[in-house]
């Protein structure tokens, strides 16, 4: 009646259990739920698919975050301002913040975050392509922090609605953070928009090579994606990735245009009878370059984060205590 | 008066300005994401610190904070070196032990102000004492736990410890125009400061073993001067990098 | 490609040569779960949970991750293993099987009414 969860071992065995294999009246009970709209929490019952995926998402997620913090902490030490030099330090430490929140959630469904981080640094665990791009200049924060953190508000206020609850929980309270995040982004580009001739170019160049990671950050297009029935269904992917993009684009271009940018794709537009954005291929097999770990950033983001971990062993070695013991947290 | 006024209100700021830009370098690269976020938030609040001070010079007629920190020759800036000091190799050691050091003299020199007789600066001086106290509960937690823990630990921290102390008995470099400011009451003496600080740290210092003698003379020697404006080896870099952005188009705004 | 990042500049000369040592367990310590305490007077609430060494450093750090922004006039830590709670299984303990409107407020609505049946019944009966 009462419990402490760790994971059993037998769990861990039937990681790869299919589905048709489970138990069918607890699937039955348990799909039924996520039918009503209820959350499914850590200690419920749940599908070993529905757990798997939910620790590939929830981790790929945390990975973002923190590997996120490198791409803008470029210019933490040259903001030019004291309003912009503050804000960006927030900024950055709420990605710190978010990959503390999201890597708890994934520990919730029963892998450590060493381990989390383990797979990370040997690049078996994926994060968001986007952060394998440079930031070039301090215009590039600026349009990380407006558009990429625009794309990431889309993709995570769809995915709070989802049905496991301490990754809803996590993501609301990352919605709300990076909705200063977006204010932040948007004023900066402002800023530079309507700045001197040297800013507006320095904007210009900076969405001109954007622009590309930008279509790729809601991924491949929904005709080429895996067939995602059963976690659509499951309430783990509630938006297809056109879906995603298509929002973005209706939200945000008609903005970049307000301020006399030029988007580098002469072929987008808006068709008027379909109510959909045409664009031309943002080369998609860029994307999986990258994704395999030959972008431009890729070996220099995952050096700066092993040598993070390595930097603070001693550290974290000093204060662990003889009798600690792992138990799953509640998040 | 204003040349005084500035002397005392540069050094505080400066000192703040650089230790935040100093702690900044630190974010995204912890020793634990928990940590991380603790030691941005402290990099926050020095470098509001070194703007709220600034301002009290803009309130008189003279720079904004903007002018002062993004825009002054290195020769004006009258930081103590203990915030120059680069994070060399990221040694957390030398992280934390700065930060219990340089938290502990603001502390000290806080409260001295907010019983001074400069209203402006007294009542800044209670404000910051709000987040003071968060920073040497960290540094205090941090260096207490650290400080008891293994021998590796207790070894980095007595190496960053000899490292760092004269730089940090430099901090109470006697400042230009010292005589006046103590004369209207603003602050008591540097020397006074020190003899406040030294007994803030020591009983902690020892607690941990960390306690060091006083420097000798030959290790201060080439410290002497901060406060008049010599900058030590590290600060041109420092300069020219925060600057870097707001130096490519200097009248803009961003 | 060198780093664009100065920060990272720093740490070149070892950056490229660290060692591939994988994280051992328990390596980021233990968790903590937080509770903060919104304004006097209301309940401590759980927001959410944090990895610590020792109860002093959970507190120490929870007040960044979990009270930097809103907020707060208290925080608790409690070590996660401290914590038991009812497994999903027993959902059903908190469902009742009989009526127990006894001990709801809804359940005596009906005073009035008898009040007014009782009058009645006293009114002479011819007019």
């Amino acid at each position: 009646m009462y419990g402490n969860l760790t994971l059993r071992p037998e769990d861990i065995e039937n990681w790869g259990k299919k589905v048709q294999d489970e138990d069918p009246e607890k699937l039955a009970a348990f799909e039924a739920r996520i039918e009503r709209g209820e959350k499914i929490e850590p200690h419920d019952w749940m599908p070993y698919e529905y757990r798997r995926q939910l620790i590939r998402l929830i981790e790929q997620h945390a990975h973002s975050e923190i590997i996120g913090a490198l791409p803008e902490g470029t210019w933490i030490t040259r903001a030019p301002n004291f309003r912009r030099k503050l804000a960006l330090m927030a900024k950055v430490q709420d990605e710190v913040g978010h990959a503390q929140l999201l890597y708890s959630a994934a520990e919730t469904l029963g892998k450590s975050r060493e381990a989390m981080i383990n797979d990370l640094l040997s690049g078996k665990s994926k994060y968001s392509n986007v952060f394998n791009y440079p930031a070039k200049t301090w215009a590039d924060t600026a349009i990380i922090a407006w558009l990429i953190d625009a794309g990431a508000i889309i993709n995570q206020t769809t995915n709070s609605k989802g049905s496991y609850g301490p990754y809803g929980r996590a993501l609301e309270r990352i919605c709300w953070e990076e909705s200063f995040h977006l204010k932040y982004g948007y004023d900066s580009v402002v800023y530079l928009a309507t700045g001197t001739a040297k800013q507006r170019s320095m904007l210009q160049d900076a969405l001109n090579r954007w622009w590309r990671p930008i279509m790729h950050f809601f991924g491949p297009p929904d005709t080429v994606s895996v067939h995602t029935e059963k976690l659509v269904q499951w309430k783990i992917k509630l938006a297809t990735n056109d879906e995603m993009r298509q929002q973005f684009l209706d939200m945000y271009v008609p903005k970049i245009w307000e301020l006399g940018l030029t988007i580098p794709d002469p072929e987008l537009r808006k068709d008027p009878e379909t109510g959909r954005w045409v664009y031309s291929d943002p080369n998609w097999e860029e994307f999986w370059q990258v994704i395999n770990g030959n972008g431009p950033c890729n070996a220099e983001r995952l050096a700066v984060r092993r040598f993070a971990e390595e930097k603070g062993r001693w550290v974290r070695q000093a204060l662990l205590q003889p009798n600690a013991r792992y138990v799953t947290p509640l998040a | 008066m204003i040349e005084a006024l500035e002397s005392l209100v540069l050094s505080l700021a400066d000192d703040e300005l650089i230790m935040g830009h100093r702690l900044a370098e630190w974010i995204g690269l912890g020793p634990i994401l928990e940590e991380d976020i603790a030691f941005a938030s402290i990099a926050q609040d020095e470098t509001g610190h070194a703007q709220a001070y600034y301002q009290l010079l803009t309130d008189l007629g003279l720079e904004t904070p903007d002018r002062y920190a993004f825009h002054r020759p290195a020769e004006r800036f009258r930081c103590a070196h203990l915030v120059e000091l680069p994070n060399f190799d990221y040694d957390y050691g030398l992280a934390l032990v700065r930060h219990f050091l340089y938290d502990a003299a603001e502390q000290v020199r806080l409260q001295a102000l907010r019983a001074g007789s400069y209203d402006p600066l007294a009542g800044l001086a209670e404000r910051l004492l709000r987040e003071e106290k968060y920073h040497w509960m960290h540094a205090t937690t941090w260096l207490r736990q650290l400080g008891r823990s293994t021998e590796e630990a207790h070894l980095r921290l007595r190496s960053a410890m000899q490292q760092l102390w004269p730089y940090a008995w430099m901090l109470f470099e006697p400042l230009p125009h010292e005589e006046e400011m103590v004369e209207a009451g603003w602050i008591p003496p540097s020397t006074q400061l020190r003899e406040r600080w030294l007994e803030l740290i020591t009983p902690l210092l020892r607690e941990v073993e960390l306690e060091q003698p006083e420097p000798s003379a030959e290790s201060l020697l080439p410290l002497q001067g901060a406060r008049a404006g010599l900058r030590s080896p590290y600060f041109d870099a420092l300069l020219s990098e925060l600057t870097e952005v707001a130096a490519s188009e200097p009248d803009a705004e961003w | 490609m060198a780093s664009l990042d100065p920060r990272v500049q720093r740490a070149e000369p070892t950056l490229w040569e660290l060692p591939d040592r994988p994280l051992e367990a328990l390596e980021h310590w233990p968790t903590y779960e937080v509770f903060v305490q919104r304004t006097r007077g209301a309940h401590a609430q759980h927001v959410g949970s944090l990895h610590a060494p020792t109860p002093e450093m959970a507190l120490v750090l929870a007040k960044e991750q979990y009270a930097r922004r809103s907020q707060c006039v208290a925080l608790w830590v409690v070590p996660t293993e401290a914590i038991l709670w009812t497994s999903a299984e027993e959902e059903d303990l908190f469902q009742p099987a009989t009526d127990k409107s006894y001990r709801e407020p809804q359940g005596y609505l009906q005073s009035r009414q008898r009040i007014e049946q009782y009058r009645d019944r006293l009114k002479p009966a011819t007019s």
